[in-house]
């Protein structure tokens, strides 16, 4: 039924667009895999001349990216978009905010600041209909849906951001060579992993590499594992009841999966360096212990931009890969996947801010990066061909096939736990501090929030 | 070229309107009250009523401006709610007396603030009398100035070289550890020892500050009369104590200065606990809570305000002891 | 006389080991950092900065050729190269992770389906089969070898090249200088007047001065550009220097004001008695001799202004031809901070204007000696 059309719609690009088809990556029409048509139908909107102003969180090689498909919505609409990135976004969208000098558009990374942002009257309800649209068209759409959804300063609901651009954190990367080497197989669920973690440890080698040091964020790497964990031995339910404290953090649910999580990280066979080491070694080093003669470890759990800190020159997909972190065989909680997404919400009533969350929409705005690098999307209207390279459609896949998708919760969490004491508390933790103590630490700080 | 023109324009005009500032009001005194005539001390007097006000008229403006205001604004701020919508009374204050991470900041202030400016202003004195009599004291200076240069962020990365951690068995690409380590003992986490690793961080500080003292105290070093000098040495003094007993006394205002900008240096230290350990393993210190309440997460003003106003209380014992210095001098 | 001579030899060596203690201790870390801008980032990550000059041992694994690089030899087919670059040298290799130092160079291994490897310490390889090679992916030869020093000018390059950095540098030069000069020369004249000017709530505005030394710069950043906002000013080149004007003005009216209470009363009231005006004894006697004072502020200023990122984001702004320098550093070591060598270069490249001030307004600073002397006089 579309292919036609998207043909016919080409054709008709390749004569009217060839203008300005040497600003965009892809000329339109060229590549039948694309969208076309929804590329075409942004036309539409004339706003020739108009200014958009985007501050987000991107810079260099990600800025080029998003830039290079915010020149699809200028060429289609003629708007002028300027994009700042800012490495402390967070202050800056704050600052920015409460000054009265906001962007037309902020790219939230994480939908904590949004909601308070929109809870203190900053931001600005999208659409009517954009709610429906996510539910509809995203795959879990109506979790991404409700990640956007936060309380106005009347404390009505509103949707007041959209999500874009998706990570996926339940990954496990090794080297599929060592795994050759030592006759390992890639374990199917969780059972089959600590089976062979223990396996690893017994041949005399290490299975783990974990490091939580991120200078100032020390400890960050500690609450993906046990988001993980939580996903995998409670109901989503659960998790959600966690987030907001509703569930307590000091529930043995909750201890249980803090205590998972040491299973791996607290024992010294275990990890690279013995759990010592864990606390402090940097989260950007430690995924370098896969690729050492002898490797130092097997196995690492990250999300997907770890690729970047791999040693220069390794290839994904040979030099090395990842699998899905399992789950529980005996938990029947299907495959859940935890994850996190940036958020785009409007902080002002410029026309050009719909017409660019209308863009956002189309599936060209999401096709233009995919077929690059570094994105995944849970759009289900896009062609999953058009990925950039295969790594990123296994990604893409485990998103799509995704039973349940959920935030990283420390970024649902209020910043004081979720960017404050969850992480310190995870730091006690891996030092040698009992799970039960650190959650009620934890569980202490967030009772002063209220 | 616009852009450098621009700049030289408001260069030339920025200096143009303070001197035209300064002299005209300067000379509409002197019209209004001219120092002569009959009633020339009348009029030297109350032109000199006048004229400090207008030296300082502009520094006035701009502290008022840019940072009284600034205070009084989240003074009123540490009195309402994270939104600054609704008065929420001593709440804030109340919730910082109770909190633990604040109790944990403050003592480990006061750690600072006992170590630091003692130790770099020490530092910086013997920096400065040594550097001043050796013949290659001009390029000694400048290395010991050089890590004034560097922006904290490039400071985390050097101290990262120096207090990394390897596991035992490893390369250490931390210096410490591979002392550490080649005098036979187990490398150690240093960042993460309870109380010591607040001295680690301090280091830092010292080592950055240790420059900014040597620069003052060796303009006031070489601002000495030479008889002084000159008499005691003809009294026997031996250098130790000639730099005792006679030149540090004589430089005792500019110690005073060196210490008390180091001292709130210090209370505002945060961008090297920030980087290097983000106030984890009992490292927290106020400036850096007071950016965590401020501005991460779902910020709290409210509390980030009243956070800062601790902050600047504490430098009131500083103020009052300045207060009795400019009474006792203009006496 | 003898004697005195003898104790100032030793004083002279006493002096010169000191400031020699101290300038290793006070180099020694940026000499770290120095070291590594040349290396690359496995070496950094790899071993101490300390050994970069010397041969180290290192353990890895290379490639072999794949299917595409056999060639016939008899009725075997053979692939063969070299591992290593110049100046390695082999000391142990293998063919498994499992054992990476299986093998001593000149050995040959026995692998699957007849074929065998041989690897000579220089890293020449020898692989050879039966049968046909048809992987299109090298095999792994694991590798122990001592490897010379290297070092690279590779950083550097990808700093000095990076996007924007020649704008950069003229947007930090546009902020700084007259961030620099304005507060220098309103908080002259306020020093003077606190200094040397008597009028009721002197000390009060000194201590005021000290009080607001204190003021943390996060909590003005949204009053203030609240502020500029309504008043029309926006964000901006002069919003940024009004910026740091204000929050450099404490420190510069406190230091100088001291330095200038320090200058001999006689002088000044001299000129009083003369008839100068306070204009002219200001102009004429306090600015010439509180050079130093004023050359010190300046230098601290400046490289507060030069490394600061903060105040420039806030009140400049961040889109591409609003960064400063810091700011374009920044961009280079990517979203998440890891490249560390990328750091060191850029450090080492940033430290190097604000060194060229200090070294330049130095022989300001040793004008204190002439004010000493009309101190003396």
């Amino acid at each position: 039924m579309t292919r036609p059309l998207t043909l016919s719609v080409a054709v008709l690009a390749l004569a009217a667009g060839s203008a300005f088809g040497a600003d965009l990556k892809f000329p339109p029409g060229e590549d039948a895999r694309f969208d076309w048509a929804s590329y075409e139908a942004l036309k539409a909107m004339d706003l020739k001349g108009q200014k958009l102003t985007v501050l987000g969180p991107w810079l260099s090689a990600d800025r080029d990216l998003f830039e290079s498909v915010l020149a699809y919505f200028e060429a289609a609409t003629g708007v002028d978009v300027q994009y700042a990135g800012s490495d402390s976004f967070e202050q800056q969208i704050v600052i920015d905010a409460e000054a009265g000098s906001p962007p037309d558009i902020a790219v939230f990374p994480q939908p904590g600041l949004a909601a308070d942002l929109a809870k203190k009257g900053h931001l600005k309800p999208l659409a009517a209909g954009t709610e429906d649209w996510i539910k509809a068209h995203y795959a879990a759409g109506d979790s991404w849906a409700a990640y956007g959804n936060y309380a106005g300063p009347d404390g009505a609901p509103h949707q007041y951001a959209f999500p874009y651009k998706a990570d996926v954190k339940s990954l496990v990367w090794y080297v599929p060579e060592n795994f050759e080497d030592a006759g390992y197989a890639v374990p199917q669920t969780m059972e089959e992993l600590k089976a062979l973690t223990e396996e690893i440890a017994a041949d005399g080698g290490t299975p783990w590499c974990i490091g939580l040091g991120s200078g100032g964020a020390t400890g960050w790497p500690a609450t993906d594992w046990v988001e993980d964990l939580m996903l995998r031995l409670n109901p989503p339910g659960d998790y959600d009841a966690w987030v907001v404290n509703d569930l307590k953090f000091d529930d043995p649910k909750v201890i249980a999966a803090i205590e998972d999580f040491g299973w791996f990280a607290r024992n010294d066979a275990f990890v690279a360096g013995g759990a010592g080491a864990v606390a402090s070694g940097d989260f950007r080093d430690s995924p370098k212990g896969l690729f050492t003669s002898p490797p130092q470890c097997y196995l690492h759990r990250q999300a997907s931009f770890i690729p970047s800190f791999f040693p220069e020159g390794t290839v994904i997909g040979q030099d090395a890969d990842f699998f899905y972190f399992p789950a529980y065989a005996d938990k029947g909680l299907g495959q859940p996947v935890l994850g996190a997404g940036t958020m785009f919400a409007k902080l002002t009533d410029n026309p050009a801010a719909d017409a660019f969350i209308t863009f956002l929409e189309s599936p060209i705005a999401h096709e233009v990066w995919m077929a690059q690098t570094g994105f995944v999307t849970p759009f289900k209207a896009v062609d999953p061909d058009l990925y950039g390279d295969p790594t990123l459609q296994k990604m893409g896949q485990i998103l799509r096939e995704a039973t349940t998708f959920r935030f990283d919760g420390s970024d649902l969490m209020p910043g004081a736990i979720g960017a404050g004491a969850f992480w310190t508390g995870m730091v006690d933790y891996a030092g040698g501090k009992p799970a039960a103590e650190v959650a009620h630490a934890i569980q202490a700080t967030w009772d002063t929030l209220k | 070229m616009e852009q450098l023109a621009y700049a030289t324009g408001t260069i030339v005009a920025g200096v143009f309107a303070c001197v035209a500032w300064f002299w005209g009001s300067n000379l509409l005194l002197d019209l209004i009250w001219p120092p002569r005539g009959p009633q020339a001390g009348r009029n030297i007097t109350r032109a000199n009523l006048i004229r400090p006000w207008a030296f300082i008229g502009p520094a006035v403006l701009f502290l008022g401006l840019y940072l009284v205001y600034p205070v009084l604004n989240s003074a009123a701020r540490s009195l309402m709610d994270a939104g600054s919508r609704e008065f929420v009374g001593l709440d804030n204050y109340r919730w910082l007396a109770g909190d633990a991470k604040f109790r944990e900041s403050i003592a480990n202030n006061m750690l600072w603030l006992l170590i630091v400016p003692a130790a770099s202003t020490f530092l910086g004195l013997i920096a400065a009398q040594v550097t001043d009599r050796i013949r290659w004291g001009n390029l000694a200076k400048s290395l010991i100035f050089m890590p004034m240069a560097i922006s904290f962020v490039g400071a985390g990365v050097i101290w990262k070289f120096i207090y990394d951690y390897r596991p035992e068995g490893q390369d250490q690409i931390g210096l410490l550890n591979a002392i550490w380590v080649a005098l036979g003992h187990a490398p150690q986490t240093w960042l993460t020892l309870p109380l010591l690793n607040n001295l680690f961080l301090m280091a830092v500080l010292i080592w950055i500050q240790t420059g900014f003292a040597m620069v003052i105290l060796s303009a006031a070093l070489r601002g000495i009369p030479e008889e002084t000098v000159e008499a005691a040495i003809l009294d026997g003094a031996n250098p130790v104590q000639l730099f005792f007993r006679i030149k540090v006394p004589q430089i005792r205002g500019t110690i005073a200065v060196v210490w008390t900008t180091i001292t709130i240096v210090v209370l505002k230290v945060f961008d090297i606990v920030f980087v290097m350990t983000n106030g984890q393993w009992g490292t927290q210190v106020l400036a850096n809570l007071m950016y965590d309440w401020m501005f991460r997460g779902a910020p709290d003003y409210g509390r980030g305000s009243a956070i800062a106003l601790v902050i600047m209380a504490l430098v009131t014992p500083i103020m009052i002891w300045n207060i009795r210095n400019a009474r006792a001098e203009t006496r | 006389m003898s004697q005195i001579a003898g104790t100032k030899a030793r004083l002279v060596w006493a002096v010169n080991l000191a400031a020699l203690v101290l300038v290793l201790l006070w180099t020694i870390p940026t000499f770290g950092l120095l070291v590594s801008s040349f290396r690359d980032r496995d070496q950094i990550a790899a071993t101490g900065w300390w050994r970069a000059a010397f041969a180290t041992e290192q353990t890895g694994f290379e490639r072999a050729g794949t299917a595409a690089d056999q060639l016939p030899e008899g009725d075997l087919f053979v692939i063969s190269g070299d591992l290593t670059g110049a100046g390695a040298q082999v000391t142990a290799w293998g063919i498994s992770s499992r054992d990476p130092a299986a093998f001593t160079p000149g050995e040959t291994a026995e692998l699957k389906d007849g074929q065998r490897l041989t690897v000579a310490a220089d890293g020449a390889y020898r692989l050879s089969s039966p049968t046909a090679f048809t992987e299109t992916r090298g095999m792994r030869i694991f590798l122990t070898t001592a490897e010379k020093p290297r070092a690279t000018l590779e950083n550097y390059a990808r700093v000095i090249g990076a996007e924007g950095l020649g704008r950069a540098f003229l947007n930090t030069m546009t902020v700084t200088i007259p961030a620099t000069v304005i507060p220098i020369l309103i908080a002259a004249f306020a020093a003077y007047a606190l200094a040397w000017m008597e009028f009721p709530g002197r000390a009060l505005l000194i201590a005021a001065v000290v009080g607001l030394l204190v003021v943390p710069l996060q909590l003005a950043l949204i009053p203030l550009l609240k502020f500029h906002n309504e008043i029309g000013l926006g964000k901006g080149y002069m919003g940024i220097w009004l910026a740091h004007t204000g929050f450099g003005l404490p420190l510069a009216i406190y230091l100088l004001r001291n330095y200038m209470a320090g200058l001999p009363r006689e002088i000044i009231e001299s000129a009083r008695v003369d008839g100068a005006t306070e204009f002219q004894i200001f102009r004429r006697i306090i600015l010439p001799l509180s050079f130093p004072a004023l050359a010190s502020f300046a230098i601290f200023q400046f490289l507060w202004v030069w490394n600061d990122l903060l105040v420039a984001t806030v009140f400049l702004g961040n889109r591409p031809d609003q960064l400063v320098m810091t700011g374009v550093l920044r961009e280079l070591l990517g979203s998440r901070g890891g490249d560390w060598e990328i750091l060191a270069a850029s450090a080492f490249l940033s430290i190097a204007v604000p060194l060229l001030v200090f070294f330049a307004l130095q022989k300001y600073l040793v004008r204190g000696l002439l004010a000493g002397s009309v101190k003396g006089g």
